[in-house]
C-alpha cells in the first residue's frame, strides 16, 4: 500500500570527508536517532522517508557514501542520476572543509548540471570546538553557487531543513521545467498513482522515465 | 530505480566491466590487489546475475580467510559477503555472515539493518513458498479428484 502512495521518487547522496557525520544524518533524518561514535560506513547505506512538498508526497531515496578512501573508487557511481547531493564538513575540523573542493569537483562532474548541491556544516553543537566560521563557508558556497546551512546530527537542529529544502528546490525545478524529467538520469522519477488516474492502471505502475 | 532496500542497489553494466578490466589486468601482470579484488567482488555482488553473484562471494571468501589485514577490512567483506548472499536467497548463510560481523560490532546500524531486511525478506520467500506449496496442493487434489471421478466412471 504505502509504496504506491507518492508521486516521485528523488534520489540524493550525502558526500563527503570520513567522520563528518554523514551516516549520523541519515539516521538522525529516517529514523530521529543519533548514535555516538558511529562505525565507520561500509561502501555505502541506504535509507528513504517519505516527505511532503506543496501537498505531494515525495519519496526520498537516500544513498550515504562511505568517506574512506578504500571505498571511493565504487562509491564515485552511485552519484550518477542523483537529482540531490548533500555535501557534508565538519565545523570543528578544517580539513574537512578544505577538502570540499575535491568533494565539489567529484558531485559536479558525475552528477547532472541540474543536480541541488547543499553544503552542510554538521556538529553545530560543538560550537566552542569550532574550527571554520559560518561567514567563511557561507562566502564559499555563494561563490560556487551551494545552498548553506550549519546542523546538527546530535541534537537534530536544521537537519530537516536540509533534507526539505533540497527537495523544495527540485521540486520547483521540475514546476518550472527546468528539470526535465524525460532526461536520462535525472534522478527523479513520477509515479503515476492509481487514485489520481484510470482505475485500470496497475497500481505501481511508473513513467519509467529514469 | 524504486529501491526498496539495500538488497535492491543493482550495479550497472559499465561499472561491473570496468573493475572487471581492472582486476583481469592485475591478473595477467603478476598480483592482485586486495583493493582491486575487493572493489570488482563488490561489483560482483550487485550483479542482476546469480552467477556472477557467485563468482563475487568466491572473491569474498579468498579475501576474508587470506587477505584481511585488519577487523576494518574483516567487517567490510563479512557485510558483502552477507549482501551477496540474500541477493541468491542462500539466507541461513547470509544470517551467519552478518551474525558474525554484529558479534563483532553489535552497536552498528548497518548492520542491524541488513540483518532486519535478510530476515523481512526471508519471511516474505517462506510465505511466497506457502501459497506455491498451497497452490500445489489443491491442483494435486484436483488430479486426485478427477482419477477418482474417472475410476469411479470407468467401474460403471
Amino acid at each position: 500500500m504505502s509504496s504506491s502512495q507518492y508521486s516521485y521518487i528523488f534520489k540524493y547522496i550525502i558526500v563527503g570527508d570520513m567522520g563528518v557525520g554523514k551516516s549520523c544524518l541519515l539516521h538522525q533524518f529516517t529514523e530521529q536517532k543519533f548514535t555516538a561514535d558511529c562505525p565507520h560506513t561500509i561502501g555505502v547505506e541506504f535509507g528513504t522517508r517519505i516527505i511532503e512538498v506543496s501537498g505531494k508526497k515525495i519519496k526520498l531515496q537516500i544513498w550515504d557514501t562511505a568517506g574512506q578512501e578504500r571505498f571511493r573508487a565504487v562509491t564515485r557511481s552511485y552519484y550518477r542520476g542523483a537529482a540531490g547531493a548533500l555535501m557534508v564538513y565538519d565545523i570543528t575540523r578544517r580539513s574537512s572543509y578544505n577538502h570540499l573542493s575535491s568533494w565539489l569537483s567529484d558531485t559536479r562532474n558525475l552528477t547532472n548540471p541540474g543536480t541541488v548541491i547543499y553544503l552542510i556544516g554538521n556538529k553545530l553543537d560543538m560550537e566552542s570546538n569550532r574550527d571554520v566560521s559560518y561567514e567563511e563557508a557561507k562566502q564559499f558556497a555563494d561563490e560556487n553557487g551551494l545552498m548553506f546551512l550549519e546542523a546538527s546530527a546530535k541534537t537534530g537542529e536544521y537537519v530537516e531543513d536540509a533534507f526539505l529544502k533540497t527537495a523544495q528546490i527540485i521540486y520547483e525545478c521540475i514546476q518550472d521545467g527546468r528539470l526535465d524529467l524525460n532526461a536520462a538520469d535525472s534522478g527523479v522519477q513520477q509515479k503515476i498513482l492509481q487514485c489520481e488516474t484510470n482505475p485500470n492502471v496497475e497500481k505501481d505502475k511508473s513513467c519509467m522515465q529514469c | 530505480m524504486d529501491v526498496e532496500d539495500v538488497l535492491g542497489d543493482v550495479v550497472t553494466m559499465e561499472d561491473l566491466k570496468k573493475f572487471e578490466k581492472e582486476y583481469h589486468n592485475q591478473l595477467t601482470t603478476g598480483t592482485v590487489s586486495q583493493e582491486t579484488k575487493f572493489h570488482y567482488a563488490w561489483c560482483l555482488v550487485r550483479s542482476n546475475y546469480p552467477a556472477d553473484i557467485r563468482k563475487g562471494l568466491i572473491l569474498l571468501e579468498q579475501l576474508i580467510k587470506h587477505e584481511a589485514s585488519d577487523d576494518d577490512a574483516k567487517r567490510n567483506y563479512l557485510y558483502y559477503l552477507a549482501l551477496g548472499n540474500s541477493r541468491i536467497k542462500e539466507y541461513s548463510t547470509a544470517l551467519q555472515f552478518i551474525k558474525a560481523f554484529l558479534h563483532m560490532q553489535p552497536e552498528n546500524i548497518q548492520a542491524q539493518n541488513l540483518l532486519a531486511t535478510i530476515q523481512k525478506k526471508m519471511e516474505s520467500d517462506a510465505h511466497k513458498g506457502m501459497a506455491v506449496a498451497g497452490a500445489l496442493a489443491l491442483g494435486l487434489s484436483a488430479v486426485v479428484g478427477i482419477g477418482f471421478a474417472l475410476s469411479k466412471s470407468l467401474k460403471k
